[in-house]
């Protein structure tokens, strides 16, 4: 039987690697350079937290956008204008006093990439991926969120193509706050469900 | 397969580690493997499915101790080559042409 | 197949890929249906993880009909399944030292599960 492990072979430079792979392609007609460029300029720069904060902050001020939303999760996002590649079937998870939701991927790094932008790396690694599936509290509390045992924690593990994100709770104190005052309130962890919005975390801009 | 990559329930890999405010990308080689995996399969030369399995087959010791992105490589390298688009050898030239062209 | 060029990068990003597929038969299960993971071992591809097999959960919604990610992998074509969204409680997964008011939700092909027989 063939292996296919790498051991016999000497680990090489990574960076080497991508070089001599990209000007293959490229020689080979396979990739555009310039879509190299525009790639790497869309997710580094265009797509991130910032769209799905825009979501939770609509579903905060607007009853009726939030019943579409768990409803429908892709068409509802898509009315902001915010689809595509990695979000294309979306369930959103609302937290209530009752139960909290945080999504892993325990198989990869599945993550919804129009609404989130790409994963971090501890959300890619195998400390969250093995340990938030079997002692989700413990890991929430590393995140610095203290779960009551009377309140549920549902780990979802994006082992398909659905997508997930979790609609936080609004946290009180934000009476009368504008959409755009919300949206900044909301953390891309707490969008995965490993912490929650806090108007002084805010304040005092940590806590991403 | 029952490979490295399932890892729900495992225990003893370490601690959480978070790095506050991380770059998307850390170096420009993850950019540029990021940009030739989702373009290479946007050209269709492979389904996200095999990419995953691609990863999945990796040496369970380098899985683990490998940079995210090095698992993108590892699987364009891996496919590409199987599918006969980009060749080991190849690749190999040109990184030793590369390479060489660096040391002048 | 040719380069995906500049001018359109932002729009096939924006399209993305889904990888919903019409099922032709009907569905097997039903929300609320108690269903056992099979204990299946493939040496290819699956997204049914080892943690999961040959527990007891109960389905919570139907998500449609996708691509078969463990025929996909394989050049064996989307031979699409319905999707389910499965409820697993922590302690059924753990055991018993695991907080009661744990579950994990799971997205399982069909063909992953089995129904628990009722009495």
């Amino acid at each position: 039987m063939k292996h296919e492990h790498e051991h016999t072979q000497p680990p090489s430079d990574p960076a080497l690697r991508i070089k001599a792979l990209e000007s293959l392609l490229i020689e080979k007609g396979l990739v555009d350079p310039g879509a190299i460029d525009e790639l790497v300029d869309i997710f580094e720069h265009r797509i991130g937290p910032r769209n799905g904060a825009r979501v939770v902050a609509r579903a905060w001020v607007d009853p009726l956008y939030r019943q579409r939303l768990l409803e429908d999760g892709t068409k509802a996002i898509a009315e902001l204008g915010i689809t595509g590649l990695q979000g294309e079937d979306m369930v959103i998870l609302a937290n209530t006093p009752q139960v909290h939701n945080v999504v892993v991927c325990t198989l990869c790094s599945c993550y919804p990439w129009p609404t989130l932008g790409l994963p971090p790396t501890w959300y890619k690694s195998a400390p969250y991926r093995s340990r938030v599936v079997i002692e989700p509290r413990k890991v929430l509390a590393e995140f610095g969120l203290a779960i009551a045992p009377e309140v549920e924690v549902r780990v979802w593990d994006s082992s398909a193509e659905i997508r997930y994100l979790v609609l936080p709770m609004r946290p009180d104190g934000t009476e009368g706050w504008t959409e755009e005052q919300l949206a900044a309130l909301v953390t891309r962890d707490s969008m995965i469900g490993t912490n929650v919005p806090r108007v002084d975390a805010a304040a005092t801009g940590r806590g991403k | 397969m029952n490979g490295i990559h399932d890892l729900g329930g495992m225990q003893g890999l370490g601690p959480l580690i978070r790095e506050p405010d991380e770059p998307v990308f850390h170096e420009e080689w993850e950019r540029r493997t990021f940009a030739c995996l989702i373009l290479t399969l946007a050209g269709g030369q492979y389904t996200v499915d095999e990419l995953r399995h691609s990863i999945e087959r990796m040496d369970p010791a380098r899985y683990l101790s490998t940079p995210y992105y090095e698992h993108w490589l590892h699987s364009a390298e891996d496919l590409l080559d199987k599918k006969g688009v980009v060749t080991r050898e190849e690749l190999a030239r040109r990184a030793a042409e590369i390479a060489a062209r660096g040391r002048d | 197949m040719a380069a995906l060029p500049r001018e359109i990068v932002a729009t096939a990003i924006r399209t993305g890929a889904s990888a919903r597929a019409e099922v032709g038969s009907a569905p097997r299960f039903k929300v609320g249906d108690a269903v056992i993971a099979r204990n299946m071992n493939p040496t290819g591809h699956t997204r049914l993880p080892r943690y999961i097999r040959g527990r007891r959960g109960v389905i919570q919604r139907n998500h449609g009909g996708f691509a078969f990610a463990d025929t996909r992998a394989h050049g064996l074509g989307d031979q699409p399944q319905y999707v389910y969204s499965v409820r697993f409680e922590g302690r059924e997964l753990w055991g018993p030292d695991a907080a009661v008011r744990d579950a994990v939700y799971i997205d399982l092909w069909e063909s992953y599960i089995e129904p628990v027989p009722s009495r």
